[in-house]
């Protein structure tokens, strides 16, 4: 029954009490002492450790919220930047597509005219096709390995 | 009224959902907001959390970093305080990763179901002494410096921070079943230290 009471003490406080449970430990409280006294410790504990006050230092919360606006100007303009380059891949994608056609015939003009072998200019072509694909993608790159030095990964 | 208030006038409430997008926009006026509104729940959890003044205030600052840099992660369903202490949490985890990496195991995969987190006590005195006012003030600090660390954030975050267990389990981590128990071994263990005093 003590050990119950005990149990109930402690869900009180951690989990909350039941009506009936609460009750049954009320009871319970009047008639035993030590069980009482366990409650009153209980409470005393809590009551110490919510007391907890720690000095804070006014600065530090300003030096953060100087620090967080300096990073928020950083990432936003990352982000601006980051969004130009993604737009720059689209558009140069769109008229790759719209102009391979084009490019195509002209390759294939330039082959006839010149004599060159069709592997040549064929290869000639998809590398003017790919060439914005590849330096877009060195770009990021190389924006993704200066961010990872930047902050020390 | 102060400027972090302004932030509240402007979106005319504290909802969630506003929170989440002025933290995608990366708001400053947002962030100052949410520091001076946080900034004391936020040191007492580091500080009970690691048990060194030093160490709360450098977490701190990285803490709120991590906030902007991850806000567009943040869900408007869950409370802010659940996501900040979160986040706060996995900062303190990777700072002791660093600090003893030999043991990173036992610190994320504790053996057991209720195995608290394994730490090297690094705990200064002072800085639970500082903590607590009153006459109790030095028994306290005692009892809590020989909780584990896992202890004492659990009873933070419940007694402190009057978190419902759910949310605690969210921030912990770890099963409902697991933040119970600790919880009361943690208040035991904490009563049977302080028992002598209250004799």
């Amino acid at each position: 029954m003590h050990e119950q009471a005990r149990w109930l003490i402690d869900k009180r406080q951690v989990e909350g009490l039941s009506a009936e449970e609460h009750d049954w430990l009320e009871a319970h409280l009047e008639s035993c002492a030590q069980c009482r006294k366990q409650g009153l410790e209980t409470e005393r504990v809590l009551c110490a450790l919510r007391s907890a006050a720690p000095r804070f230092d006014a600065a530090l919360a300003l030096a953060t919220q100087m620090r967080a606006r300096v990073r928020a100007r950083e990432l936003n303009e990352n982000a601006a930047r980051l969004r130009a380059l993604w737009i720059s891949c689209a558009l140069s994608w769109v008229l790759g597509v719209v102009s391979a056609p084009l490019l195509w015939r002209a390759c294939a003009w330039i082959g006839y005219r010149w004599a060159i072998s069709r592997a040549v200019w064929m290869m000639g072509f998809a590398l003017f096709w790919v060439a914005p694909a590849a330096v877009a993608g060195a770009a990021i790159a190389w924006r993704q390995a200066r961010g990872a030095v930047t902050s020390g990964e | 009224m102060g400027l972090a208030t302004s932030w509240f006038m402007r979106t005319g409430g504290g909802e969630a959902g506003e929170v989440a997008r002025g933290l995608r926009q990366r708001d400053p006026s947002l962030m100052d907001y949410l520091i001076q509104n946080y900034q004391y729940r936020l040191f007492r959890y580091l500080l009970m959390l690691t048990g060194s003044r030093q160490e709360a205030q450098d977490l701190f600052q990285e803490t709120w970093i991590r906030v902007l840099e991850k806000g567009h992660q943040y869900q408007p369903r869950w409370k802010f305080e659940t996501w900040l202490f979160t986040i706060a949490r996995h900062l303190v985890i990777d700072f002791l990763r660093r600090r003893q990496p030999q043991s990173l195991d036992a610190l994320l995969q504790p053996n057991g179901a209720d195995r608290p987190l394994e730490l090297e006590d690094t705990t200064s005195a002072s800085a639970f002494e500082q903590v607590f006012q009153g006459e109790e003030a030095a028994s306290v600090a005692t009892a809590l410096r020989h909780l584990p660390p896992s202890y004492r954030e659990v009873l933070s975050l419940r007694f402190h921070e009057d978190m419902a267990l759910e949310e605690i389990a969210h921030v912990v981590g770890t099963p409902l079943s697991t933040v119970k128990s600790r919880l009361y071994r943690g208040l035991a263990m904490l009563r049977e230290w302080l028992k002598d005093i209250y004799a």
